[in-house]
């Protein structure tokens, strides 16, 4: 009966279950893909940088491994290239002022400086090992030479993003064995 | 240029909960009713269930300013954005606030009394339930002031409910089902729950009392006008002390006028009192019922606490609904050994792994592998349980107009906020508690929070006084008759409580009396 209910309502008022597709513009033309079949067809980013993409999925697969492979950077700069009201960070509801990619190239320069003052390299140029020290410790605090939004705020938000992107959708819920029982499935999964 | 509509009997600005009821009411009553939203216009289609797509929920109007930078709770995330409001993606957790609350200045000496005893509330508490369908178990609520038995059933409790109930009654803790504006039976047409835990991305069943399947619905079946995209930058006065009506922009910022013979404002707790500030005129200098410098004062945050355990038994935290299953309260002056204010406890919410009350944002601490197998642990084996206790009020405490404008040309809000050492300390103890509690549960691993702000209120204080006092015990602004507030912003002080089934009995109570005596106000 439940079960019967929830595909009436998924028939008559969501639409098709969520594929994980964007509107990503490749070549002149709209093209709907996903965020890995976008990075892989080397889909120009909209707002951030190419460096900063770099920087943003190293810090996102240190965080959550994964992170990078499922999207993190295509996540970011597509909600990022929309309207404040439109976007669907969760920076969005912690009261960070838009326009919120600010905020975002703050951080990722303020962690690629933090890391060449330590280790002579952008974040995304260190080892693995150096790497999970510097999370380790900007998770908790903030370092003297930090010059970009508070860090563990912007390490919060950036873990929160990588949390979305790896298991906040319908793909993420089952591999955490969860259930997702959906009264409308979303259009797209972000 | 600027368009002028047709004067009506009231425009109502906000079509949140408070803002639709009482669109409702006065619509069902013959009166005619513009209703002006800033946000856009959802629709039950639109609630996704999807913790991404519930961001578009919050709030996503102009931004607000936090003095000093660091935000002392999190504005965007205690609001709504659009026709629904808050209401739209709230958890529908509606305690009636506790007697004691009603007078903790005469009774303690602390913060301000309500202009009236809690009895005088009872009738409208019963009328909202019977109208939108509350479930709970009155009986088992030692701390419910009287009033009739939910008309439904309780929520269903399942194994993290369970498991944490069994902490409260190992510490001799009252716990009670949660009282909640969700259905278990069907009601009125709308169906029951299915206990799946979208709540937070909004309800499109209807199960869950949202104002897009009861007061907006109502008041637009009965002919009111809900506009959507609308925001309203000031409102007008007409030469004699009252209002005249507002003027709007509509979402290409054109400025429109909108006449109504009583004004109704029910924006929230933090953009009433914006509006009312911006409204400065020649009559006003001050801002809108600002003549004593009391608009915005006395902005009150409930401190919010966590208490969550891991356990060595499927806790079954997918099930369920994101208000919890259960309540246990502290009220004040209850001689229980703690610091002053009352608190209360939402126990056993549904989870999902993502997002602010998601089951990774419980261990910040955690990354890489870890999180991996927290989140694959938690997933199957954590109980949670929120906190929310009591800020009394403090004048300090306020929205103010900032320098910045937004789009419109209307200075945003400016928030001037910070826990007192009385309530941070009963934070602790709350967060301290909840710890105490899932220990006694027998959870394998427990830990304990204290996190930031929620269920803002205050800033608009109902009285008798205008010398102490916003508005009166009605919400009509001191000094301007046509001209009311609706909303948690009338709260004198909250006993930490969720404030939705109590505004919306006060909003049911003032809509009555301005029906009731219409041309004492219009």
């Amino acid at each position: 009966m439940e079960s019967s209910r929830r595909t009436l309502l998924a028939a008559t008022l969501g639409g098709a279950a969520g594929l994980g597709l964007l509107p990503f513009l490749l070549g002149g033309c709209t093209e709907l893909m996903t965020p890995e079949e976008a990075k892989a067809r080397k889909v120009p980013l909209r707002t951030l940088s190419e460096a900063e993409a770099l920087a943003l999925e190293r810090f996102g697969d240190v965080l959550l491994p994964g992170a990078k492979t499922a999207g993190i950077a295509h996540f970011v700069d597509h909600h990022l290239g929309v309207p404040a009201e439109e976007s669907l960070l969760m920076l969005r509801y912690l009261d960070v002022p838009p326009p919120y990619a600010g905020f975002y190239k703050a951080g990722l320069a303020a962690l690629n400086e933090h890391a060449k003052g330590r280790f002579g390299k952008a974040f995304a140029g260190v080892d693995d090992g150096r790497a999970t020290a510097i999370v380790a410790d900007i998770i908790k605090s903030q370092p003297s030479d930090w010059n970009g939004p508070p860090a563990p705020f912007f390490t919060f938000l950036v873990r929160s993003d990588a949390v979305d992107v790896v298991y906040g959708t319908r793909a993420g819920l089952a591999r955490l064995g969860l259930p997702v029982m959906a009264h409308l499935e979303p259009e797209r999964e972000w | 240029m600027v368009s002028r509509a047709a004067k009506v009997d009231a425009v109502i600005v906000g079509a949140g909960a408070a803002g639709s009821l009482f669109a409702a009411r006065l619509a069902r009553a013959g009166r005619k009713v513009v209703v002006l939203e800033a946000g856009p216009a959802w629709e039950l289609a639109d609630l996704a269930s999807s913790q991404i797509w519930a961001r578009r929920l919050k709030w996503g109007g102009a931004p607000v300013v936090h003095a000093g930078g660091q935000p002392g709770f999190p504005h965007n995330l205690n609001t709504g954005w659009g026709l629904g409001g808050a209401a739209l993606h709230h958890y529908a957790t509606w305690p009636r606030l506790p007697e004691a609350a009603h007078a903790m200045q005469s009774g303690f000496g602390k913060g301000a009394d309500w202009p009236f005893e809690a009895a005088a509330l009872r009738p409208w508490y019963d009328r909202v339930q019977a109208d939108v369908g509350l479930s709970g178990d009155a009986a088992a609520e030692p701390w419910r002031p009287p009033g009739d038995a939910y008309p439904l059933k309780p929520l269903r409790e399942f194994a993290q409910g369970h498991l944490l109930r069994g902490g409260f009654e190992a510490l001799g803790l009252p716990v009670a089902p949660l009282p909640a504006a969700i259905l278990t039976d069907w009601f009125k047409g709308r169906p029951p729950c299915q206990y799946d835990g979208w709540c937070d991305a909004g309800c499109p069943i209807g199960a869950l009392a949202n104002p897009l399947v009861t007061h907006l619905a109502e008041a637009r079946r009965h002919g009111a006008e809900v506009k959507a995209r609308a925001t309203v930058l000031r409102i007008l006065p007409d030469g004699a002390g009252r209002a005249a009506g507002v003027v709007w922009a509509d979402s290409v910022g054109d400025e429109q006028v909108q006449q109504a013979s009583v004004v109704i404002l029910a924006a929230s707790a933090i953009q009433t009192p914006r509006l009312l500030l911006a409204s400065a005129a020649p009559e006003w200098p001050a801002g809108a019922g600002n003549a004593r410098d009391l608009v915005g004062r006395g902005l009150m945050v409930e401190a919010v606490a966590q208490a969550a355990g891991l356990f060595d038994r499927a806790t079954e935290n997918h099930l369920g609904v994101s208000a919890g299953q259960l309540m246990h309260r502290a009220v004040p002056g209850d001689g229980r050994n703690r610091p002053f204010g009352g608190y209360q406890w939402q126990v056993g919410p549904s989870l999902k792994p993502s997002d602010i009350f998601g089951i990774a944002a419980t261990r910040p601490e955690l990354f890489s592998d870890a999180l991996h197998r927290f989140l694959h642990d938690g997933s199957r084996n954590l109980a949670t349980m929120v906190g929310m206790a009591e800020q009394l009020p403090d004048p300090a405490n306020r929205i103010l107009l900032d320098s910045r404008r937004d789009r419109f040309g209307v200075p945003l809000a400016r928030i001037v906020h910070r826990h007192d050492a009385g309530t941070l300390a009963l934070q602790r103890h709350v967060a301290a508690e909840g710890e105490a509690v899932v220990k006694a549960s027998g959870a394998r691993e427990a830990w304990s929070a204290v996190l930031g702000g929620g269920h803002p209120a205050g800033g608009t204080p109902m009285g008798s006084d205008p010398d102490r006092s916003v508005t009166d015990p009605f919400g009509r602004v001191h000094g301007i008759r046509n001209l009311f507030v609706t909303g948690s912003g009338l709260f004198p002080t909250t006993a930490g409580t969720s404030p939705t089934f109590t505004l919306m009995a006060l909003a049911e109570r003032a809509a009555a009396e301005l029906l009731d005596h219409w041309s004492d106000h219009a």
